[in-house]
């Protein structure tokens, strides 16, 4: 399996201090070293040094990964974890390893329908209105994501007549949207997602496109890290937070609630996106809005991202969020991810008298009292 | 009996959710924060002290070595199972069973996270003392074998000093109390402080009582700023003579700080030679006044600068940053070998010429930072391993900073442990006739010499 010069030094200057046990999600509920991102790097190192062949337990654990960057951002070492462990999955496919059970059917929808669920993929804009089933020439694209499209297209509709009621002006791909490509890249198919970035790219340079906006966080991400700087990529929160600011979007029902605002990984450590969200639900009139004890670059992964391949664990991870929400007495957790919204609501059917669940989204739309 | 067997009887003592032996697992208990690596044959997970009980005493029955683990940060290769066998990973044992405000004492089990204990007690208004930096992953029991110390060290002393009472399996399989959660008590020996700093080579510690004592009401942080080395680790020693005990005094050369300032981003000079960060603590007006008794001594040492923390956040931002400042240094070089050992604060200013004398003699570098307060530095090596013959300069110069540190009435380590790296120093330090005492006890308590084998003494000579 090849690795870059690179990160073969990263592996050796991992001094397996163990900081990583703090925060790393997955390992605070097995509690098993080989989960934590010191033994996942110490397995990498042996497949490096030729100790360990490309096993089918090795590949489990380097796939039980949640990818948030936790890690990360404890490792006083600065080793980029995150980069190592997607290295080191597309080394396995590279060697051409098939890929475990759930990636494996993850990536089959992709390729298939362009959506990791195996939905259909006519279906996908089917919940948009039928002005932007099709993409016209603008400089903004709204990206709705796979996940928008298929699970909390709510969220997706909310948006919609929002923005068409303070005649925002930008188009959509509709039905013709494609998948971001973050899953192929997250499971190390590498030159898949390169191959369906460019796809992406050529679509939205034709259209004309400066800025894309996304309500799902997973493809802000993507569009960050993958897509070069063509674009402007904006979460809608952001957008949201300019137009407050713009007073051309107002929040005029209050709503008296303690919110506490989920930091997500993928728009928050992956795509440093921690205010604007927290700006949004400031502008709800009575609302309080507090913080997790392990906020921003701290916060705690929902789990979500091990939802097809280990739910059980994603769903424990959940429940641990929602439990410290409980503690801290609030009324809602606001999300603004879809992957956060989906999980956390599973999770909190473990915890008792959890509190309400809804996407920053939803609540601007209710709130702004666009029908 | 054959290995499967025994890899069998293990797991049906455990179960097989916490029993693993295939080659992916034991490699991820196969080290420490420390340099050595050795291969387990099993590894096991065990849920309560009855299931320790009957693994050790299948261990000294069937003869194979049982290699106790907290949370693996040990530097010095204490939980590397060195001669194969079994790594008991002790991190299930995680309840904390009483806090109580009366008699100002906590009772834990050996894997709870130190971290998590001073939560708890904090919030009570109360302090458990002894602070690791490595303290947000690092079990109780860990801190225990190791008697780790910490930053608050220097005024408040280290994990022993708050040792009350212990349960313990012994070698044989027998659960044993000993000390007491009285504030006195000399009933027999101490066999508390025997257990406490045993590196796992005397018995399974499961269940701690340590001591508690108020929280201070105030603490005054600063961060002194020296352009000369020297300078700094002078100031160190004639605080101490000048009758002021801070609750902390940490030390930390240019390297340390940059290393730190890569990593966090908080401001620290990166041009200064040295600085120091101290805190004082106890009632407002002592705590500021011996503040003021110590900027006085650093102004007077040629300090260029004596900052104080101005908010709680900022505090918290500096004493953050200093115990991340080993794992940063790893930024610089691939390798970082991290040596404690320690003299008698008057001799720091010694120590740290001497450790610089060294590092020129021998063409490496060190990073030098560490509990100076407490004599006790932590010259850390940056190397890199794979290069032969740096590996060979580095080890002359390992050699020199352990002599060095006896030479002036030190110790070859101050709070991680001599496991095996440092084994074959410790005659030096206490001469054949005390280390026969020594082996003396490890054979009186664990004839087989089945926990922990190879590491205190040289591998094979634990039994005369
Ligand atoms: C970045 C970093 C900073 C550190 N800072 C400090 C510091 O400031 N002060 C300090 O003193 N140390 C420090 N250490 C060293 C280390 O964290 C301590 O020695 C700590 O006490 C080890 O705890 P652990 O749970 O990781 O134990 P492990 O490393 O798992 O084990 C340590 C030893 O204890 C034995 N052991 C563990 N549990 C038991 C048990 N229940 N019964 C019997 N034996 C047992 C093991 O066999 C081994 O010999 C630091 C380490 C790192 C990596």
């Amino acid at each position: 399996m090849e690795f870059m010069e690179s990160q073969v030094e990263e592996v050796i200057r991992c001094m397996k201090c163990g900081n990583c046990r703090e925060t790393c999600p997955v390992f605070l509920i097995t509690q098993d070293e080989s989960q934590v991102a010191r033994g996942k790097i110490r397995l990498i190192k042996a497949v490096i040094d030729r100790q360990l062949e490309l096993t089918d337990r090795f590949q489990d654990k380097i796939y039980n990964c949640l990818n948030c960057n936790a890690c990360v951002t404890t490792c006083p070492c600065g080793i980029e974890v995150d980069e190592l462990i997607t290295a080191a999955r597309a080394g396995m496919v590279n060697a051409g390893k098939p890929l475990p059970g759930a990636q494996a059917r993850v990536k089959a929808n992709v390729v298939v329908h362009m959506n990791p669920f195996g939905e259909p993929r006519e279906e996908r804009g089917s919940w948009l209105p039928a002005a932007l089933q099709t993409p016209r020439l603008s400089p903004n694209l709204y990206h709705a994501g796979c996940a928008v499209s298929y699970a909390t297209s709510r969220t997706g509709k909310a948006l919609i007549r929002l923005l068409q009621a303070i005649d925002f002006d930008f188009t959509s791909m509709g039905s013709q949207e494609r998948c971001c490509a973050d899953p192929y890249f997250r499971m190390g198919e590498q030159t898949l997602g390169r191959e369906l970035v460019e796809q992406n790219i050529a679509d939205y340079k034709r259209l004309g496109v400066e800025t894309i906006f996304t309500s799902c966080a997973g493809c802000l991400k993507a569009f960050k890290k993958h897509y070069g700087d063509t674009f402007r990529v904006l979460h809608v929160t952001q957008l949201f937070a300019s137009l407050l600011k713009e007073k051309k979007l107002v929040l005029a029902k209050s709503l008296p609630k303690k919110i506490v605002y989920f930091d997500g990984c993928d728009i928050g450590r992956h795509s440093n996106v921690y205010e604007e969200p927290r700006e949004v639900l400031q502008a709800i009139p009575g609302a309080t809005i507090v913080d997790f004890p392990a906020n921003r670059e701290n916060g705690r992964c929902c789990g979500g991202p091990l939802m097809p391949s280990h739910p059980d664990l994603a769903k424990r991870i959940a429940a641990e969020r929602i439990a410290e929400a409980k503690v801290m007495g609030v009324d809602m957790i606001a999300v603004a991810c879809p992957t956060c919204l989906v999980n956390l609501k599973e999770g909190s059917r473990l915890v008792e008298g959890a509190p309400e669940i809804h996407d920053v989204i939803a609540l601007v739309h209710r709130l702004a009292g666009v029908k | 009996m054959q290995k499967t067997k025994l890899g069998d009887q293990i797991k049906a003592i455990v179960g097989q959710d916490y029993f693993f032996d295939s080659y992916e697992d034991r490699l991820c208990y196969s080290y420490d924060a420390a340099i050595e690596e050795a291969m387990p044959e099993w590894v096991a997970m065990p849920g309560s002290v009855e299931e320790i009980a009957r693994l050790m005493t299948l261990a000294n029955t069937e003869g194979f070595p049982v290699y106790p683990r907290g949370a693996g940060t040990g530097l010095s290769g204490g939980s590397v199972p060195l001669k194969g066998g079994l790594v008991m990973v002790l991190t299930r044992l995680n309840r904390i069973r009483e806090i109580n405000q009366e008699d100002l004492y906590a009772i834990v089990e050996t894997g709870v996270i130190t971290s998590a204990l001073h939560e708890q007690v904090e919030a009570l208004g109360l302090l458990y003392p002894p602070d690791p930096a490595s303290m947000k992953v690092t079990t109780m029991g860990g801190n225990v074998a190791e008697n780790a110390g910490g930053l608050r060290g220097l005024k408040y002393g280290v994990t022993k000093d708050y040792v009350l009472a212990l349960q313990v399996v012994t070698p044989a399989g027998q659960v044993v109390r000993v000390g007491s959660k009285c504030v006195k008590s000399v009933s027999g020996y101490d066999l508390t402080h025997l257990y406490v700093g045993s590196e796992g080579t005397l018995g399974i510690i499961t269940e701690i009582t340590v001591k508690l004592v108020p929280a201070p009401e105030h603490k005054e942080s600063m961060m002194a700023i020296f352009d000369d080395m020297n300078m700094a680790a002078k100031t160190v020693a004639d605080i101490i003579k000048s009758g002021v005990i801070p609750a902390t005094l940490e030390f930390m050369d240019n390297t340390s700080i940059n290393a730190i300032e890569d990593f966090k981003k908080i401001g620290l000079p990166r041009d200064a030679q040295a600085i120091l960060l101290l805190e004082t603590d106890g009632v407002k007006a002592a705590a500021q006044h011996e503040a003021e008794k110590i900027i006085a001594v650093c102004k007077a040492n040629q300090a260029r600068d004596v900052k104080s923390a101005a908010t709680e956040q900022e505090k918290l931002q500096i004493w953050e940053a200093r115990r991340t400042c080993f794992s940063a240094l790893a930024r610089v070089r691939p390798n970082t070998i991290l040596e404690d050992a320690t003299v008698p604060r008057s001799k720091i200013p010694e120590m740290v010429r001497g450790v610089t004398d060294i590092a020129n003699k021998y063409g490496i570098q060190i990073g030098n930072f560490g509990h100076a307060g407490d004599g006790n530095l932590h010259p850390t090596i940056l190397t890199d391993l794979r290069n032969t013959e740096e590996k060979q300069r580095v080890q002359k110069a390992i050699d020199e900073i352990f002599a060095l540190a006896l030479s002036l009435g030190g110790t070859l380590t101050g709070e991680h442990g001599i496991g095996s790296a440092k084994a074959k120093y410790l005659e030096n330090e206490f001469g054949p006739e005390g280390l026969a005492v020594m082996r003396a006890i490890k054979t009186a308590l664990d004839p087989n010499n089945i926990l922990n084998p190879g590491k205190i003494f040289v591998a094979d000579t634990a039994i005369a």
